[in-house]
């Protein structure tokens, strides 16, 4: 039952292990709870010595918890795993470790001031180093899988894709029988991509099972033997051949079929086509976009998007596209490398952000306790963080107005809090981001609003009560630019759906469920315009 | 639910506890180190009468040790009410013995101004006084400059600082062609000349026997000005929304690296003008060394206070009589001053230790 | 300026360094792991009381050594125990210790000495090493106090297990970025509190430097700033231990500078030249002396 797919991987090595009835690791009805959240539950799935098994899956679907259990991260509430046929229970990762279990995380656990080899020797012993002899150990290694890396260099001196390397020779040192990946090409450049998911197969061929977690569909299609698809902390669908089952993967990836119901959007009504006039001006205009990050790799390019007043436009794609970026620059906390960006006509392109408000653009970020709010003052405080001068006589701020103007927007936009005076941090995280919003709302001559993920980690409530208030907003005549990972989410409350992928936009659509299959693999990267 | 139980409940015991956190751990360790100090006295073998006593009698026996007393605790409360507005913008200026060498220095140096004497309306030591803050917050503003040009981290710098400026005021009462006083013979002490005395503070009294300058009126207005500034103005609460979260500060359109040079500058002015009223007020002449202590005395002063104006004012006074007192004790019971620093490390030390869960359990 | 001269400044640039190497060596590795020693000042004055007091009772400077080492221990324990443990501002912390320092050693001082506060301890004699000590003009340099060949010996241990040993990796580690140190396996709270105590043996040998072979006896606050100017030459020297002991030397220099000019009829302001090491440190700190690179974590509490 277990069939590579045609021309899959360069490598073709034989799969000498392919005895599909003896998995490697096995877990079965696995479930973990945090608190009263079900992360993962009823989890059954097999992973094979010599194959690439792929962990798919949208945001927060489970993915990285079930990594974490599988490392010793995190243990099972329920069920059992078995490595080799014997019960297996690892009680952290160095328990893992011992049983050859190793993973590469998401974020690298190096150390930017040390060179390569000092990062690979550390914690391993505490006398005299030979590092001559001990980098020519890793070199050897490294060749061994095709992995091109630097010994002596410097690890922050390297690209993402270099340190990426050296963790993976991290994990191969201990010469792992299950290698887990977290998402490890969320990071990387395209070329890069490529030879990692070619590591992964020798990886693979060379005796071990592989665990590859990612979002993208492209891959899948290149490397995978057997596909596992994560939804709300479930399988929701296997595959064996991948490459023949790519739009029900894709389907089963983003949601079940119908109307998105299960997102406290399906209350809204739906929206009326709003009437355009001939004479609207532009509430957002981004024109040729394109932004470098500090390693000099383009994270957006020649971004090119017009919001109109009065309409609301969905920004799609699997997070780390360059969504957050684009967040920043509209921000005003980073400036473009390339093109320009304006405001109801107004160019901010390198304005800062008291610019950009005093353009009438309110912004939710997508972090709000990094930037949308400071969880240490009151709730009045951050209803008022940016207009404070609005309060402000003689430079003394009056407190009665604020409690005023805070008491009638908490009433407005449903903000429940002990009072105005209660601590930021006490709120729940709906509440939090209502008063975000209502902040944001509240902008003088708003004309423009940047929504990121503005119901993240929100109950059903809140989030109807985020997207109630930003389609009204809309209703006014104000530019709505929504990103979201949530398709669905986006499919209800936008008019039409830009897709980004690898930091341009590929493809724009109307928001209609009819259009949700196109959309989607337009975010997975499988289609072009 | 018993009424205990409900008392405690979480919501009411944030509230109750927060506040009694703050003043406790203080208070607590105030006591603690005051209970060690009479411990160490009767260890020393000396009637603990007699040391109290002396140490009241040079805290509080007379009007000259109250006013001297006083003299001090106004400028321990000008550095630490320094301390506290730039740990609202999340700085700690440990500088502030540089801050008053320099201000002391400034101010002395226009004091000695020919013509300087001759101003009308008070101007002639108002204007010293003004220098001397300006000279103090000049100089903690380069530590503000490094700090958000260079990333260079304030404690480093404003300690430097320090060290350079004490220096300053070696080198200036070293040299003939600085301050130093002209060398009529060999026993010509390296100080400055004496001011004049239009230059010098006005006591509020009149009186040497009870020589409490001006100084204390104007830091008390300078106290009440900077609790409603922090408390109420929009200054201070973009100063504290940069402390508390300088991203979302920024997002909010604030003016983040202004905000942090102007709360090191503001720091320094205070800082400065300590020093101007420190020898415009008592000591009339600058002498190398004249700033010693008093920088960091101050510190623990804002340290104690835990933001609070009118904790620094409490601080303040505690170390200013406490000072007094120490000397006092040392001269009439033979009591080492030392003991009196014992017992403000032992202060500084369990309140650092306790910081971390008092700021734990504030934010939770 | 004459041969023999300039070879009794030398020899003075590097005794009056040998303080301040033995404290900076210690603060590095405090350092590199990650903590700023601010009571190093406190640490070298307990030394120099501690072994004063020891050398004065026992009469044997050896023993006095030892003193120091003994004073320091509670000190550095709660250095390390406030800034390691309860994550307290290792600043704030440093100067609480030094003003508590300040005031035991002068309390204990009046207390131990009182009456025969003008008697002289017993002290180490330099020595001279042989051969190099025969040489002839350059080998008065050689002729030093035997504590500052151990200081050398010890910097140079310093860089040797900081550059050639899985400890050394460890401590920069540790210093660099904890938590991710802490992932391999690598026991950090052990090592910075290690390395706090460290500190603490390294700045009490150069406390003890200063009372019982340089002016063989206590005075109150006898390191007048010693520590700082330590911590300072740590900065200065950019966290690399060569360039650390080159800066003591400079400080060194700059010091003895201050005797020999006016006996060269040289005016240069002395206060210049006491003012230079910290003007220095201020240029390399706002990054205008080269590039500084103080490692990542330094100050920054370490927790699981």
């Amino acid at each position: 039952m277990i069939m590579r797919s045609g021309g899959a991987s360069s490598s073709g090595a034989p799969l000498a292990n392919n005895e599909a009835s003896l998995p490697k690791l096995e877990l079965t009805d696995i479930g973990r709870d945090f608190g009263s959240f079900t992360a993962l539950d009823g989890i059954d799935i097999a992973f094979r010595t010599g194959e690439v098994h792929c962990l798919l899956g949208e945001n927060g679907a489970g993915k990285s918890t079930l990594c974490n259990l599988i490392f010793g991260v995190h243990q099972p509430t329920r069920g059992f795993m078995t490595l080799n046929g014997a019960p297996y229970a690892p009680n952290g990762p160095h328990a893992a470790l011992a049983q050859k279990v190793a993973m590469v995380h998401q974020h690298f656990s190096l150390i930017d001031e040390l060179t390569t080899v000092d990062n690979l020797l550390l914690g391993r012993k505490f006398g005299l180093v030979d590092r001559k002899a001990e980098a020519a150990k890793i070199l050897a290694l490294a060749e061994e899988f095709g992995l091109d890396i630097k010994p002596h260099a410097v690890v922050g001196d390297l690209s993402v894709g270099q340190r990426q390397r050296i963790e993976i020779v991290k994990c191969l040192m201990q010469r792992p029988e299950v290698l887990i990946l977290d998402e490890p090409t969320a990071v990387l450049l395209p070329d890069e991509i490529e030879a990692l998911l070619k590591v992964c197969a020798d990886v693979a061929a060379r005796g071990s099972a592989v665990v590859l977690v990612t979002h993208k569909l492209a891959e899948i299609r290149k490397i995978a033997d057997e596909v596992s698809v994560l939804r709300a902390g479930r399988i929701v669908a296997r595959s064996t051949r991948p490459a023949e089952d790519m739009n029900d993967l894709t389907t089963a990836m983003i949601g079940r079929s119908g109307t998105g119901g299960a997102f406290g959007v399906a209350s809204l009504p739906p929206r009326a086509p709003h009437a355009r006039s001939r004479m609207v001006r532009e509430a957002l205009q981004i024109d040729g976009l394109s932004f470098f990050d500090q390693t000099g790799a383009r994270r957006l390019d020649k971004v090119t998007l017009t919001v109109d007043q009065g309409e609301i436009i969905g920004l799609a794609g699997v997070e780390g596209n360059g969504q957050s970026e684009l967040g920043s620059i509209l921000a005003g906390l980073d400036h473009p490398s390339e093109g320009r960006w304006f405001v109801g006509g107004k160019e901010l392109t390198h304005a800062k952000p008291r610019a950009i408000t005093a353009a009438g653009a309110g912004i939710i970020p997508e972090d709000r306790h990094k930037v949308g709010a400071v969880n240490a003052m009151t709730l009045a405080d951050n209803l008022y963080l940016n207009q404070t001068k609005s309060l402000t006589r003689w430079g003394l701020i009056d407190r009665k107005r604020q409690t005023e103007g805070a008491t009638s927007l908490m009433k407005q936009f449903d903000v429940r809090a002990q009072g105005p005076a209660a601590p930021f941090s006490s709120l729940s995280g709906g509440n939090q981001q209502k008063a975000v919003l209502a902040r944001e709302l509240m902008t003088p001559n708003l004309r423009f609003l940047l929504a990121m993920n503005p119901t993240r980690g929100l109950d059903i409530g809140a989030i109807e009560a985020v997207y109630r208030s930003i389609r009204e907003a809309a209703d006014k005549g104000i530019g709505v630019l929504l990103i979201s990972s949530e398709l669905d989410e986006l499919l209800a409350v936008a008019d039409r759906i830009s897709v980004i992928y690898r930091g341009s936009i590929v493809g724009t659509r109307m928001a209609s469920y009819d259009n949700r299959a196109a959309i989607g693999s337009l975010m997975s990267g499988t289609a072009t315009q | 639910m018993s009424i205990s139980a409900y008392m405690f409940s979480d919501k009411r015991l944030a509230g109750f506890n927060g506040v009694l956190a703050r003043l406790a751990v203080p208070l607590a360790a105030v006591l603690a180190a005051f209970t060690i100090g009479l411990i160490a006295i009767i260890a020393m073998g000396v009637p603990l009468g007699d040391a109290v006593g002396a140490f009241m009698r040079g805290a509080l026996g007379s009007p000259y040790a109250i006013s001297a007393s006083l003299n001090r605790a106004v400028a321990l409360g000008l550095v630490g009410i320094g301390f506290i507005i730039a740990q609202r913008a999340g700085l700690t200026n440990v500088g502030g013995e540089g801050q008053i060498a320099v201000g002391g220095m400034i101010a002395t140096a226009l004091c000695l101004v020919p013509g300087m004497d001759e101003l009308p309306a008070g101007l002639a030591f108002i204007l010293p006084l003004l220098g001397g803050a300006v000279a103090g917050g000049l100089w903690a503003g380069i530590a503000g400059v490094l700090k958000v040009r260079a990333g260079t981290n304030e404690v480093i710098s404003t300690l430097l600082l320090s060290f350079i400026a004490t220096w300053l005021v070696y080198w200036s009462v070293q040299s003939e062609n600085l301050l130093r006083q002209p060398m009529t013979n060999s026993a010509t002490l390296p100080e400055s000349l004496p001011i004049p005395a239009p230059t010098q503070v006005p006591l509020l009294t009149g009186s040497y026997a009870s020589p409490v300058t001006w100084g204390l009126p104007i830091t008390i207005v300078i106290a009440i000005f900077v609790a409603i500034m922090l408390g109420r103005s929009i200054f201070g609460f973009r100063l504290k929304a940069t402390g508390l979260n300088p991203v979302a500060a920024a997002r909010a359109g604030m003016p983040v690296n202004k905000l942090l040079v102007g709360a090191l500058v503001f720091a320094g002015l205070l800082g400065g003008l300590a020093g101007a009223l420190m020898l415009q007020g008592e000591q009339y002449s600058l002498k190398s060394g004249f700033s010693s202590g008093y920088g960091f005395d101050g510190l623990v002063v804002g340290l104690l206070a835990r933001g609070s104006v009118t904790g620094v004012i409490a601080g303040a006074l505690l170390f200013g009589f406490m000072r007094s007192g120490g000397i006092s004790m040392e001269m009439a019971a033979g009591v080492p001053s030392a003991l009196v620093g014992i017992m403000q490390g032992l202060i500084v030390v369990m309140i650092a230790g306790a910081a971390y869960y008092l700021d734990r359990s504030a934010t939770r | 300026m004459t041969l023999e001269l300039f070879m009794v400044f030398v020899a003075s640039t590097i005794r009056l360094s040998a303080p301040l190497l033995l404290a900076a060596s210690g603060e590095y590795v405090s350092e590199r792991a990650g903590i700023v020693n601010m009571s190093l000042e406190g640490m070298m004055l307990m030394g120099a009381f501690g072994g004063a007091v020891a050398t004065a009772f026992t009469g044997s400077p050896y023993l006095g050594l030892a003193g120091a080492l003994v004073a320091v221990l509670p000190i550095a324990l709660l250095q390390s125990v406030l800034t390691n443990t309860l994550r307290a501002n290792q600043v704030v912390t440093g100067l609480g210790i030094n003003i508590l320092v300040l005031g035991l050693t002068t309390l204990g001082y009046r207390e131990i000495f009182g009456s025969r506060s003008r008697e002289m301890i017993a002290g180490f004699d330099p020595i001279s090493p042989p051969i190099l000590g025969d040489l002839p003009l350059v080998g008065t340099v050689f002729y030093q106090a035997g504590l500052l060949y151990f200081a050398i010996l010890m910097v140079a241990l310093i860089a040797f297990v900081v550059s050639r040993t899985g400890l050394g990796i460890m401590l920069k580690a540790a210093g660099d970025n904890p938590h991710v140190t802490a992932i391999s396996g690598t026991p950090v709270m052990a090592i910075r509190h290690g390395a706090v105590f460290f500190t603490g043996a390294m700045a009490a040998l150069g406390g003890a430097f200063l009372s019982i072979v340089d002016i063989h006896t206590f005075t109150e606050g006898m390191t007048r700033g010693a520590g700082y100017l330590a911590i300072v030459a740590v900065i200065f020297g950019n966290w690399r231990i060569g360039r650390v002991m080159g800066a003591c030397l400079l400080f060194g220099a700059a010091t003895a500078l201050q005797f020999q000019l006016p006996a060269m009829g040289i005016q240069l302001p002395n206060a210049l030249l006491i003012m230079l090491p910290y003007v220095l440190a201020l240029l390399a700190v706002a990054g205008l002396v080269g590039r500084q690179t103080a490692p990542r974590a330094l100050s920054v509490p370490f927790w699981r």
